[in-house]
């Protein structure tokens, strides 16, 4: 067919709508970015938004192979949630506890939330790939230097403080202590753990810290009011959820709560799924092949659901199975239980070979 | 042929007549390039050894650059095969046995697929290099595919072998699995196989599952005993046939010469530590044989058991009816 007239703006293929309009900054034009695509100077980003910054968990994670020695996929799979958020997943097959690793930007540096469970670069390169996404962030805002803080929700836990070691030396770079004691002091905590809260400020975005003790002593949520984001490691997951003190945890999760009902997140993103996309049912430690994972977002009222089962199991060593986690107290990791929810359909995930 | 007849069979004089009939040159053909039988019978047992350290797997799985299958060499005639953990986290042991008329291989592995694991390829290569060796033609050996009891991680890969020449595969339900040995009064029944001047015995072994075998090979005196008994957590299923397999064991070895007692699998450290299930890397693991000695510890310390429970022998985890809570872990969390 000839082309009888010039091509009109595409809203969908230019992102912005109409680049015309005010939110759009000069030589916005194909691009969903609202930041110029040659910026003369640093950006300056508005992280002050109506409600939850927008952003997309859209991307299937890597699952693994059944052949865990065949398996090709990145090593690191980085998820861009927004233009200033990205959610790293540990390829299955390089560790199974596959944890999930979080970089958040601000004006005046970026965050990186926990580090990963393997130490050898070579096999997971996370130093390479954050370096590698905060150039690309600093020029497009037009920076020559980002300054990286790295805090950990818990520095005991080895499934996200094996990482650390690859950033050792790197310039810029402000790492979190990780004894209990001088993150305390780090976060200006000292006599108000574990009830007062800290904050990171990346410039522009405050990230606030909560302790949430009881999968481990040292263990914090972090909140990023931006995106409205709980951050909350392996305190709070889609999965086997290890309570280590179980007064500690009820108390935890009642803070969070309060919390929660302040600030109203939209979502609460862990540090592992385990569970599988059938209610209940949840992967073995050690597998390296998880084609059925659930999505690794959880609604905000999981907090009272945990919260009350919680409390029911407070004081007994067992495991409790609910939809989308599973509580273990005190029993070993391996614990089996015969006794499923009432009320929850039995759904048997077809079984690959 | 029925099966009796068949395991006691000559493999080689049913293909030297067979050719007889088609042509007069046949036998003296076969006759010629032949080789002399390799006696097993003699100078027993044969010597033999094990690997130092089986390959066990790697930190990172996708960075595991270990053989698909490790192939060890016992003696000529006897090579043991391991499957890597990073392919499989079962990495089940499978003995292969090379007689001059038939090969015995036990155990398939964990892994179906030929493109995923080709456990195939490696069988026939080992068996190529056995005959380049001894002057033999491996279209003349027969495979025995068998496995030693009727779980997924010791028979996966059997399809690869449903189209290879020459070969026999054990079916998969306990009836085939009876009849491909021949016998008829399982578990007390022992029969034994003719390799071609080697000999296997066989016997019921159950109690882990109900489908399970002994082998015994009279050449190097490997007592294998499948997942009833190895180095890691032996799950009793069924306490009573299980304590009267280890009977027969012990009733075994008190009459016969045994080198070596093997298992299947191996999910224990050299100090004793439990490597829990699914685990893809073993770094200090025990050794796959156990001594008579070992075994008869164990039925030593079978007798005192009188509840379901996990007990340490020394040797194993003997798991008494708790697969499905089986757990040698405590929280390690805990604070």
């Amino acid at each position: 067919m000839p082309q009888t007239s010039a091509p009109a703006l595409n809203p969908t293929a230019s992102g912005n709508g109409n680049a015309a309009l005010g939110y759009n900054p000069p030589g916005v034009r194909n691009t969903d970015s609202a930041v110029p695509l040659h910026p003369s100077e640093p950006v300056v980003h508005d992280y002050n938004s109506d409600g939850p910054a927008p952003g997309r968990l859209a991307f299937r994670w890597t699952y693994g192979s059944n052949v865990a020695a065949k398996n090709r996929d990145p090593r690191v799979q980085v998820v861009q949630y927004n233009e200033d958020s990205f959610v790293l997943r540990q390829n299955v097959c390089v560790h199974w506890e596959a944890p999930f690793t979080y970089l958040l930007f601000g004006n005046q540096g970026a965050l990186l939330i926990d580090s990963g469970a393997t130490a050898n670069a070579k096999h997971y390169p996370l130093r390479e790939t954050v370096d590698a996404i905060i150039t690309r962030w600093g020029q497009a805002r037009g920076r020559s230097k980002v300054p990286l803080t790295i805090a950990l929700t818990s520095g005991e836990d080895i499934a996200q403080n094996q990482g650390l070691v690859q950033f050792a030396g790197r310039p810029d770079t402000n790492i979190v202590p990780t004894p209990l004691d001088v993150m305390k002091q780090h976060y200006g905590f000292r006599s108000s753990w574990p009830s007062g809260t800290g904050a990171i400020d990346l410039g522009d975005r405050v990230i606030e810290v909560i302790p949430t003790p009881g999968t481990h002593k040292d263990g914090v949520a972090f909140y990023d009011p931006y995106c409205q984001i709980l951050f909350t490691g392996d305190f709070l997951y889609p999965g086997k959820i290890n309570i280590s003190n179980d007064r500690d945890f009820v108390t935890s999760l009642e803070r969070l709560k309060t919390f929660a009902a302040d600030r109203s997140p939209k979502w609460i993103l862990g540090g592992h799924i385990e569970m599988m996309f059938v209610p209940g049912r949840y992967y073995p430690r050690f597998a390296t092949y998880k084609p059925y994972e659930r999505i690794l977002q959880l609604a905000p009222d999981v907090i009272n659901e945990v919260l009350q089962y919680a409390r029911e199991i407070q004081g007994k060593d067992m495991l409790l199975i609910r939809p989308d986690f599973v509580l273990f107290n005190g029993v070993s990791p391996d614990q089996r239980t015969p006794v499923w929810p009432e009320g929850v359909p039995q759904i048997n995930p077809p079984r690959p070979f | 042929m029925d099966r009796r007849t068949f395991i006691s069979y000559n493999a080689a004089a049913t293909v030297a007549l067979t050719g007889n009939a088609l042509t007069t040159f046949g036998n003296s053909a076969v006759a010629a390039t032949r080789p002399a039988p390799i006696d097993f019978q003699s100078n027993l047992p044969a010597p033999g050894g094990f690997p130092k350290r089986w390959i066990s797997g790697s930190s990172s799985c996708m960075d595991n650059t270990d053989p698909p299958v490790q192939v060890h060499w016992y003696n000529a005639h006897t090579a043991i095969l391991r499957q890597n953990k990073a392919y499989s986290f079962e990495a089940p042991f499978t003995p292969l046995y090379f007689g001059n008329d038939r090969v015995l291989l036990l155990d398939e592995g964990f892994t179906t697929l030929r493109n995923d694991w080709d456990l195939r390829g490696v069988i026939d290569e080992c068996i190529a290099d056995w005959c380049s060796r001894n002057g033999r033609d491996p279209a003349s050996l027969e495979l025995l595919v068998a496995f030693s009891h009727l779980h997924s991680d010791h028979y996966a890969a059997v399809n690869q072998f449903a189209d290879r020449p020459n070969t026999r595969y054990m079916g998969l339900t306990h009836e085939e699995m009876l009849g491909f040995w021949g016998m008829t009064n399982y578990p007390e029944e022992s029969v034994t196989l003719d390799l071609g001047g080697r000999e296997i015995e066989i016997w019921g072994s159950p109690g882990h599952v109900v489908s399970e075998f002994a082998y015994y090979d009279n050449y190097t005196q490997i007592l294998y005993t499948g997942d009833m008994f190895y180095r890691g957590r032996c799950y009793i299923t069924y306490w009573e046939p299980w304590f009267a397999s280890m009977k027969r064991l012990i009733d075994f070895v008190d009459t016969h010469p045994v080198t070596h007692v093997m298992g299947c699998h191996v999910e224990i450290s050299k100090d004793g530590t439990d490597y829990p299930y699914g685990l893809t890397h073993q770094p200090d693991e025990a050794p796959v044989q156990m001594t008579v000695q070992q075994l008869r510890e164990t039925f030593a310390f079978a007798k005192t058991i009188t509840e379901p429970g996990i007990y340490f022998t020394g040797t194993v985890f003997l798991c008494n009816q708790t697969r499905s809570t089986t757990t040698i872990d405590s929280n390690p969390y805990r604070y």
